[in-house]
């Protein structure tokens, strides 16, 4: 196939993931950009979360194909590229921050040196500095958050794959994030994100919504509201459900 | 590299105990507490049971003047450590205190005891004989063998001592084991038992945690695979059962004074292989629960097994025979076998291969299956 010949970061054809009879995802064709953020929008269980495992090598798939970074996925050794946020906190309670992002470094193979520099960058960035010695047990919820970003960091991946990086964080922080997002973004590397804050959505290069595991329309967010004739995303979103659903009846 | 990687698994293991006091706790205090507690309370020696002894013996004269009395020659080699000793005048009496609970058994010695007894070494032809009679409660099995035993004993030290003959003599040499106690039996069951369950319900428990944080789809997610997480964990906790092994055996021989005859460093090696054993078994029954609490309702089916068939208090030969099978598919049986015959008998490995062998393919069987249930989560 056009393995990396097309420099995509990430390119999906006719994506598909079935749990039993149920299918998450179908055949979901994706192409991201290389530095772009893209947003993967849609309400519970519109198959986002699957397409990220996935991609993350975390799920099999049932049928069609992918490729990161020019690579067939799933690949492990594709993994040193990904940056992965869980949509669970996903760190040890028990460990410190510093603890959790050097266990996080030294698996992708990084030296005692590399962890403590960047650690004190992604720290700084986060605004944890003060913080590194502590449980992450003992951290709140948004501070915990935070962690989870720069575990996900650490390694320094050109893509990042974060899964509702943005559930139950509060306003003032989600601001924070979309800056942390955009400086990432501003060094070349690329961000597929999920959510279903419509509200949020405006800060992507470009947006994917899905309903019932299809990709139901895709565009930079000003194209998306002038194609459907509305004034934000929630009702361009239904816009396009509702099409989708007319479609499917007929 | 792959190395590497897997001790990076292995490395957050033991920092995670390090500052978790609790579970750190468990591995370092609960296997010394089940060593005391079972080590203090059930030594399997049955000692100090009441018995009541009616003498109505007469003893007989013998030449040269005076009399003797054989009953009280019996009752004075009767081991005082196991019985205790009370006395009653009648069979009455005597009967009432063993039916009231009071004590275990009556010992009669009849009045006519000594002389018959006498009479029947002198003319052998005669074919008569004189009984002791044995009032015995017989619903406690073990105190009952034990009063049964002394009794027995104390007849046969009363014998040789008299300097009669008996046609038929025992002759009984320790070929292992010469002056074994039963804490030296049982430390290597403990030792074996102590790191199976407590590896296995920390594994489980760590790893129901993993499962739920995310934790580990995040491992899953980086250039981690299923097998270097299995066997970081693996090399963890088989270092963790080789510790809590070490300070077993010390407890043994410092406060149980416990003999260890052959290479403990052979019964390390078991015990590690068996700690590997367990670990793959928690992870594997991790994937049944999806919470904590869910994974500590299967505790009972890893536990008491284990207790009761895998030859820790009792030997596999006191389990009926139809159950035996089972006892081969605990994995603490070969371990305990193994440790003891190294320990007690100073067994090499030429003659315990067995078990080792055992281990080693229950080890591959339950890291196969571990890092199989790791994989079909991607399904």
């Amino acid at each position: 196939m056009n393995e990396g010949a097309s420099g995509y970061m990430i390119e999906a054809h006719g994506l598909v993931k079935r749990y039993g009879k149920f299918t998450a995802v179908d055949h979901l064709d994706l192409q991201v950009n290389k530095g772009e953020i893209y947003g993967l929008l849609g309400p519970n269980g519109a198959g986002k979360t699957t397409t990220i495992k996935v991609l993350c090598g975390l799920l099999k798939l049932s049928g069609g194909e992918a490729y990161v970074n020019g690579k067939p996925i799933p690949d492990r050794r594709i993994a040193a590229q990904i940056g992965y946020m869980p949509q669970e906190t996903a760190l040890y309670l028990g460990l410190t921050v510093h603890q959790n992002m050097a266990f996080f470094g030294e698996i992708f193979g990084l030296t005692k040196r590399e962890i403590g520099e960047r650690e004190r960058d992604l720290l700084e960035f986060i605004n944890l500095s003060g913080w590194r010695d502590e449980m992450v047990g003992n951290l709140s919820g948004g501070m915990k958050h935070r962690v989870s970003l720069a575990c996900a960091l650490i390694h320094m991946p050109p893509l990042l794959l974060l899964d509702e990086p943005t559930v139950g964080v509060d306003p003032e922080l989600r601001v924070s994030f979309w800056d942390y997002f955009n400086d990432i973004k501003s060094q070349g590397r690329t961000i597929v994100i999920t959510t279903h804050y419509m509200d949020e959505a405006g800060h992507c290069d470009r947006i994917g919504f899905m309903h019932n595991g299809l990709l139901i329309a895709e565009g930079e967010p000003g194209e998306l509201l002038v194609m459907t004739g509305t004034d934000n995303l929630e009702d361009a979103f239904m816009s396009f459900s509702a099409s989708d659903r007319k479609g499917a009846e007929q | 590299m792959r190395r590497a990687r897997f001790f990076t698994v292995t490395k957050r293991v033991f920092k995670d105990l390090k500052n978790d006091k609790r579970s750190l706790a468990l591995i370092v205090i609960a296997p010394i507490f089940v060593m005391f507690v079972f080590g203090l309370a059930f030594s399997g020696e049955v000692k100090n049971v009441k018995v009541v002894v009616v003498n109505q013996d007469q003893g007989a004269a013998v030449a040269g003047g005076g009399t003797m009395s054989l009953s009280e020659k019996i009752i004075s080699n009767l081991d005082a450590e196991v019985l205790k000793l009370e006395y009653a005048d009648d069979r009455d009496a005597a009967l009432a205190q063993v039916e009231n609970g009071d004590a275990y058994a009556a010992i009669i010695f009849p009045s006519d005891f000594t002389s018959s007894a006498l009479a029947v070494i002198d003319d052998r032809s005669s074919g008569s004989s004189t009984d002791i009679e044995l009032l015995l409660d017989k619903s406690n099995i073990n105190v009952a063998n034990a009063i049964t035993k002394a009794v027995n004993d104390a007849l046969l030290a009363t014998i040789d001592q008299a300097g009669m003959q008996t046609p038929v003599k025992v002759e009984t040499e320790a070929v292992f084991g010469q002056n074994a106690k039963f804490m030296d039996f049982f430390v290597p069951g403990i030792m074996a038992f102590a790191v199976y369950m407590i590896t296995t319900l920390l594994t489980l428990v760590t790893f129901v945690g993993e499962r739920t944080s995310g934790t580990l789809q995040r491992m899953l997610a980086t250039t981690l695979n299923e097998r270097d997480i299995v066997m970081g964990y693996a090399a963890a906790f088989s270092i963790i059962g080789i510790g809590q092994a070490i300070l077993l055996l010390l407890v043994g021989i410092l406060v149980f004074d416990i003999t260890v005859v052959g290479n403990v460093l052979l019964a390390f090696l078991v015990i590690a292989l068996l700690a590997i054993v367990s670990q793959a078994l928690g992870i594997l029954l991790s994937s049944t629960a999806r919470r904590e609490a869910q994974a500590i309702q299967v505790l009972p089916f890893v536990v008491l097994p284990a207790f009761l068939l895998a030859g820790i208090f009792w030997p596999i030969e006191a389990i009926p025979t139809w159950l035996r099978p089972l006892s081969y598919l605990v994995p603490p049986t070969y371990a305990v076998d193994a440790s003891r015959a190294v320990m007690l008998k100073g067994y090499g490995i030429g003659k315990i291969w067995i078990d080792i062998v055992a281990l080693l393919a229950m080890a591959a069987v339950f890291l196969t299956l571990a890092v199989w249930s790791l994989r079909t989560r991607k399904d």
